[in-house]
């Protein structure tokens, strides 16, 4: 408690200190906010969402409303005093020497989280606004109507209510024609509806309250006015819920209603787990099944059959050689897969119908499943465990709710109308492929990115402290990654853990969350079981005996992962260890330097492109007048461009762009390829004299440009000498200053369009690169087109078909030569690396133009160098398209198309 | 490549014989049973085991008229495929012993008795299934249609069919040269592909003797009735059948026959020489084709051809290892790229009838999801392209060396399967 004190104290007059213009600096308000408090100090927000076990935390706090913490309810406050008195004493002098320095570190980096500061001002504005007065208002009650069914305050009270922002509390509505209600003058629709007769209401149990009410003849209602301004209130945590429906579905453990998962269990939806070693005909019935879903055991419908896919698995696994994939069968006459995965002793099976995902997304689904679970849980049978049910119960029951609402995570579990209420998903593709989807900023911009996140890896104290720091550190970081808005930006991490964390943040909803609601804040901590930490086939180098933690702060659409590693080099871990405040802190910070930067501005800029400059909306080519709708502004920059630098495309002009002082023999190459890629159209893409030549040649073309790029990205910085990354540590350099050039510098810079022509035929593709768990594809496009919905719904359905085909090739490629006499590949499959189809769609929207058809391609290659890449696009038959071209334009990710 | 099939009783699941292909070891009675056992488990438990996949294999179960199941297994292919076989095989045993006999089930020994006819044919459609190695002669079997030969006299041979057929008084005849239907009548057209194609089967195998008179069923046309199917040899490889009556007698069939074609042996030798290019001689066709395959949907006929002419193909694929790479093509590009297979529509179609209107509303989008027509495909590969072309019915499937430009695949395609249509000699 002392030292503390003396903490605080030295932090505040480090910040008068250093204060800058007012503002208020983030370190100071929480520091002051502890002082006025009795509390110990240093206890952060998220402190009592910590589990007491475990040590995990999962904390989400939502704009601008109340918090709200998860696993605290039973909780008193001396546990968690003892628990943090605990953990203080165990953890070293490390950060008890870099917390002095603390101060020093925010008001170097210059930063303000404005959000506390206007979260505090919403307090103020409450406490002084008149408007937000309370009424009571005595009702008679419409006693007649019967006392049953949904609507009680229709039918009782005479009101309409829905709800305000966030979703629990009430509001009135409007006035039954006929109601007291509404001859009543204090009642006003907007109002918010606050209690009755005492007992405060929310939208939860309203229905309850009311009911108790039968017999009475009047009721006194409170209501509160709203009137245009929000009400902040800071309640009791926990009695006003003030988070979205999602975020409640994502934070509580509750499990579901018992009559949903009957009926859940009636239908073709289900995971099991089961041993295959335990078969006993003495045991009973159901002792082999290690975890279901759903359960009871008995109704499972995977359980009641297992019989059936353990003969299948082993059986077939003798006859054939080759592991068991998936079954189909008709159960109750619904078409539905199972899916199979063998691990060790035990049989990983999945159920879903064919309305939710076809085969081989069933195929993907699974695997993601399970290496998220082994992500989480190190192994499957720890996940399993007794003490983990639970969450990974939560796990399962979102999962399944989504396939049931057709992809949809906010739905509920409704299933009143069987298999029937069940929307038939689309075609999926780029979702179930092991990559992370990724948006390409500028080079200005990475360059922060880089920098920001490059700075938290390195964890390099010294300068904080006048004195050398002699002791371990607690945590060293492995790797951490940005998400915005569901897009990757950067990372840092080898690509099985982004590619594992990314099926983490998918199954635990945080990347729909990030995608779809701002947060305030968002802390999550769990000790994690990466894919590049367990024991390796080939023992290269020696693992660390440690524990790995996943950190993932979010604010904002933002989000930042982080792995960390607590031994090896750094202290030896603490069993189940809570996170420490100081490494959340300095994970916040980066994001919150982040952010400073503009630089979620200019990703979102990227991503509401809509549809870009990358891919069009696919029109009927006779319909001239749309066409040039979209692709006027384009195509008429693209000439103007293509005018002023030469009369070739656009792909040389870029390359004469960037490559001034390139040396001249990588510029030639790159030149005569496009230039001869161009002038043959549609190059052929496999002949085996020339194709091979030709595959290399834009790698090294690729690689040279890259280079290049950086080149004169450095030289630009060079020149004008002050958007260079070093403005951490240096403190020469406003970070709205930067912002302001960073936004101002990037602002005519677009994505490059990357089929060739005038007007852009090119409607959807992704480039998937398993190597680096990278996905590229153009954002969302958010413009309605049913013709657009249909192409695309296409263009995903073949390139699962050309994905799997394509896999024939990788495999036989690392096959030994033994294996490949034994294997029953198909030969003729061996060797594909093109594959096209080309489909023709009729115009939907608009009747007179039904007779023009649209013809479009689908195409998908493989390229081996330097590493394996697929890459599919979607374009219009107008003009023909080079798949070598393309990839090579993707690859390069920006044309600075500025004016 | 290995592939099994085998059918049991549904009720007593008794074998009823199996066949395999391939060099495998037979499959122990106890793994059949227990195939066997999981179907008949999974009945119990409302569950209709249709099919699994393995890393290679693809398993397959199929019920027939509740009587029996039929149980493949079978490498390299698709599900799709190993299906259509498979109910190209219980055709097979209906039109050797009727359906009535099947779903009676009086005597299972008799049955088993009176369906080893049928091994031969079993066999032979085993070949249409596509594995990707070239291990028999037939690799050039297509599932579920029937193979044709293009002569230039062709056109001829209809004119003589057609007065034969008004000798011998019946609707249904065909002349076969190496098995592959040359010319036919109208309504032997109008049979299923299936049938045409076991009847093109039958007449072929186990050819010992110069004229074959067997009693038939047809599965789709007459599953309960017979026929007399009648063969004569005209010449070597040159086969003329027919479906008949009671009447008249094969005696005087022969003899019909040969005075029939006597005065146009000639005709027929030279028809003969179009063998085994299938495909006029006289047609020049680009030097970068190695093999061509052309289909016609609606009447489920097909034919095949790799071209000799290609001289410098030492480094493209072995001749008869072409044929395979056009047919692997075709299942696997063709029907699951540009067709949505017939399977999946009728589930879907299943489906529908089951559920209510609601659902019919919500069904809706996915009918937009579906509105695109599939036109072209092509896929390269290192040693080799296949470019196919769907125009109105027809489908051309080309396999080019790998030294075509993709972009010229398109137009070759084109002018070839435009030739070959607009041709009426050969009568396509």
């Amino acid at each position: 408690m002392n030292e503390t004190r003396q903490f605080s104290d030295h932090s505040l007059c480090k910040n008068e200190n250093n204060e800058v213009s007012g503002d208020e600096d983030w370190s100071e308000s929480s520091y002051d906010s502890s002082c006025n408090s009795d509390s110990d100090s240093s206890i952060p927000d998220w402190d009592s969402s910590v589990d007491e076990k475990t040590g995990q935390v999962l904390y989400i706090e939502c704009h601008p409303f109340v918090t709200q913490t998860i696993r605290d309810d039973k909780k008193d406050k001396e546990k968690i005093f003892s628990r943090n008195q605990s953990r203080r004493s165990t953890r070293g002098k490390f950060l008890q020497l870099l917390r002095r320095k603390e101060v020093k570190r925010y008001s170097k980096r210059n930063i303000k989280i404005l959000d506390s500061e206007s979260h505090n001002t919403n307090k103020v504005k409450f406490q002084d606004f008149q408007e937000g007065e309370e009424r009571e208002v005595t009702l008679k009650v419409l006693n007649e109507h019967v006392l049953r069914g949904n609507n009680l305050v229709e039918t009782l009270l005479g009101i309409n209510v829905s709800t305000l922002s966030d979703g629990m509390r009430l509001m009135v509505a409007g006035f039954l024609h006929d109601s007291y209600a509404k001859y009543e003058r204090n009642i006003k629709i907007g109002d918010w509806l606050k209690s009755v007769n005492g007992l405060e209401v929310n939208l939860q149990n309203i229905n309850t309250v009311l009911q108790q009410l039968s017999g009475k003849n009047e009721v006194l209602i409170k209501l509160q006015r709203v009137a245009g301004v929000e009400v902040t209130k800071d309640p009791p945590i926990n009695i006003l819920n003030n988070q979205s429906a999602f975020v409640r579905q994502l934070t509580s453990f509750t499990t579901e209603e018992d009559e949903n998962l009957q009926e859940l269990c009636k239908l073709p939806f289900g995971f099991a787990y089961i041993a295959t070693d335990k078969l006993d005909e003495m045991g009973t019935e159901y002792q082999d099944i290690i975890y279901c879903y759903p359960r009871p055991v008995q109704k499972n419908t995977l359980c009641n059959s297992k019989g059936i896919f353990l003969t299948l698995s082993h059986l077939l696994q003798d006859i054939t050689k080759s592991a068991t994939k998936l079954t189909s069968l008709f159960f109750d006459k619904i078409l539905c897969h199972i899916t199979y995965a063998q691990f060790e002793k035990n049989l990983f099976l999945l159920m879903l119908p064919e309305m939710c995902a076809k085969p081989e997304e069933l195929e993907a689904i699974a695997a993601e499943i399970s290496r998220m679970l082994i992500f989480t849980y190190d192994t499957l049978e720890n996940c399993f465990k007794n003490e983990e049910i639970q969450h990974v119960d939560h796990i399962f029951s979102m999962f399944f709710k989504r396939m049931i609402n057709g992809g949809q995570w906010t739905g509920e579990l409704k299933l009143q109308d069987g298999i029937s209420g069940i929307p038939i998903s689309d075609y999926m593709f780029e979702d179930t492929l092991p990559a992370v989807c990724t948006l390409n900023l500028p080079n200005e911009a990475v360059i922060q990115i880089e920098d920001a996140l490059t700075e938290l890896e390195a964890c390099d104290y010294r300068e904080w402290n006048e004195e050398p720091l002699d002791c371990q550190r607690i945590f060293t970081v492995l790797g951490s990654a940005w998400y915005h808005s569901g897009y990757l930006l950067a990372s840092h991490l080898t690509y099985e853990d982004l590619v594992d964390i990314h099926f983490f943040c998918k199954y635990q909803g945080i990347l729909h969350l990030s995608k779809t609601e701002p947060v305030k804040t968002l802390i999550l901590w769990r000790e994690c079981f990466p894919t590049s930490c367990r024991a390796l086939t080939v023992p290269i180098y020696k693992l660390p005996e440690a524990r790995r933690y996943l950190l993932i702060v979010g604010s904002g659409k933002d989000l930042l992962v982080v792995i960390m590693e607590a031994g090896g080099s750094t202290e030896f871990p603490e069993v189940n260890a809570a996170p420490d405040p100081f490494y959340v802190e300095e994970a916040q910070a980066t994001l919150a330097h982040l952010q400073d930067l503009g630089l979620p501005e200019l990703a979102d800029r990227f991503i509401e492109m809509n549809p870009g400059p990358q891919v069009t909306i696919p029109v009927a080519s006779s319909n001239k007048k749309k066409l040039d709708v979209l692709n006027f502004s384009m195509s008429a920059k693209q000439a103007q461009f293509r005018d002023s630098a030469t009369k070739k495309p656009e792909v040389t002009s870029i390359l004469k762009r960037r490559s001034n002082d390139q040396s001249q023999t990588i510029y030639t190459s790159t030149y005569s390829l496009s230039e001869d890629t161009y002038d043959v159209h549609s190059e052929d893409s496999g002949s085996q004299g020339c194709g091979s030549e030709l595959s290399d040649d834009p790698v090294a073309g690729r690689n040279g440009d890259k280079k290049n790029k950086y080149d004169s990205a450095s030289d630009e910085s060079g020149n004008e000498g002050n958007c260079d990354g070093s403005q951490m540590s240096t403190n020469s350099f406003d970070i709205t200053e930067i912002k302001q050039m960073l936004l101002t510098e990037t602002e005519d810079v677009r994505p490059i369009q990357i089929a060739s022509g005038t007007v852009n035929v090119l409607y959807h593709y992704v480039q998937f690169d398993k190597l680096e768990g990278i996905l590229l594809s153009p954002p969302e496009c958010k413009i309605e087109s049913p013709v657009r919905e249909s192409v695309i719904s296409n263009f995903r359905r073949c390139c699962q078909h050309i994905h799997k085909i394509f896999q024939n090739t990788i495999r036989f490629k690392d096959m030994s030569s033994q294996e490949m006499s034994k294997s029953m590949i198909n030969k003729s499959l061996i060797a594909i690396k093109e594959y096209g189809a080309m489909f023709e769609c009729s115009v939907l929207e608009d009747k007179e133009l039904k007779k023009n058809k649209i013809l479009y391609w689908v195409v998908g290659r493989l390229f081996f160098n330097p590493h394996i890449r697929e890459m599919y696009v979607c374009y219009n038959d107008a003009i023909p398209q080079n798949m070598i071209e393309l990839a090579f334009k993707l690859n390069m990710g920006f044309c600075e198309s500025r004016q | 490549m290995s592939a099994y099939i085998f059918c049991v009783d549904s009720g007593s699941g008794l074998p009823i014989f199996s066949r395999k292909k391939g060099n495998i070891e037979t499959l122990p009675f106890s793994v059949k049973g227990s195939l066997n056992g999981v179907h008949m488990y999974g009945k119990s438990m409302k569950m209709e085991l249709l099919n699994t996949i393995t890393e290679d294999y693809c398993v397959s179960w199929k019920e027939f008229e509740e009587s029996v199941v039929l149980i493949g297994i079978s490498s390299g292919c698709t599900q799709e495929v190993l299906n259509n076989l498979m109910t190209s095989i219980f055709s097979c045993m209906v039109l050797i012993v009727g359906i009535n006999e099947i779903r009676s089930q009086r005597n299972i020994d008799r049955l088993k008795r009176e369906l080893k006819i049928c091994y031969p044919l079993v066999d032979r459609l085993l070949d249409s299934l596509d594995c990707g190695s070239p291990t028999t002669k037939y690799n050039s079997d297509i599932v579920g249609m029937v193979e044709c030969i293009l002569c230039t006299e062709n056109h001829l041979m209809q004119i003589l069919l057609e007065s034969y057929m008004e000798y011998v008084d019946s609707l249904y005849s065909c002349i076969l040269i190496h098995g592959k239907i040359a010319a036919a009548t109208e309504s032997w057209w109008s049979l299923h592909p299936d049938e045409m194609k076991l009847l093109s089967l039958l007449a072929t195998s186990e050819n010992v003797t110069t004229s074959k008179d067997i009693p038939i069923f047809l599965p789709y046309k007459s599953p309960t009735m017979a026929f007399r199917f009648v063969t004569c040899t005209l010449i070597p490889d040159v086969q003329i059948c027919s479906l008949c009556g009671p009447t008249p007698s094969l005696l005087e069939i022969e003899h019909l026959a040969t005075q029939c074609f006597k005065s146009s042996t000639e005709t027929l030798t030279a028809a003969v020489q179009t063998h085994p290019r299938n495909f006029p001689l006289m047609y020049q066709i680009d030097e970068g084709i190695l093999g061509v395959l052309l289909i016609k949907r609606s009447s489920g006929k097909y034919m095949i051809s790799k071209n000799p002419q290609q001289n410098s193909v030492k480094k493209s694929a072995s001749n008869s290892h072409r044929l395979d790479i056009l047919r692997t093509f075709y299942y696997q590009a063709v029907l699951s790229l540009l067709f949505i297979d017939g399977n999946k529509a009728d589930n879907e179609k299943e489906i529908n009838k089951k559920t209510d209107k609601k659902s019919k509303i919500q069904k809706e989008p996915t009918d937009v999801a579906n509105s695109y027509v599939g036109k072209e495909t092509y896929w390269c590969s290192e040693y080799h392209k296949c470019h196919a072309l769907v125009i109105h019915d027809n489908i051309l499937c080309v396999l080019f060396n790998s030294n075509i430009p993709t972009y010229a695949m398109r137009m070759i395609t084109q002018k070839t399967l435009n030739a070959i249509i607009s041709d009426k000699q050969i009568g396509w």
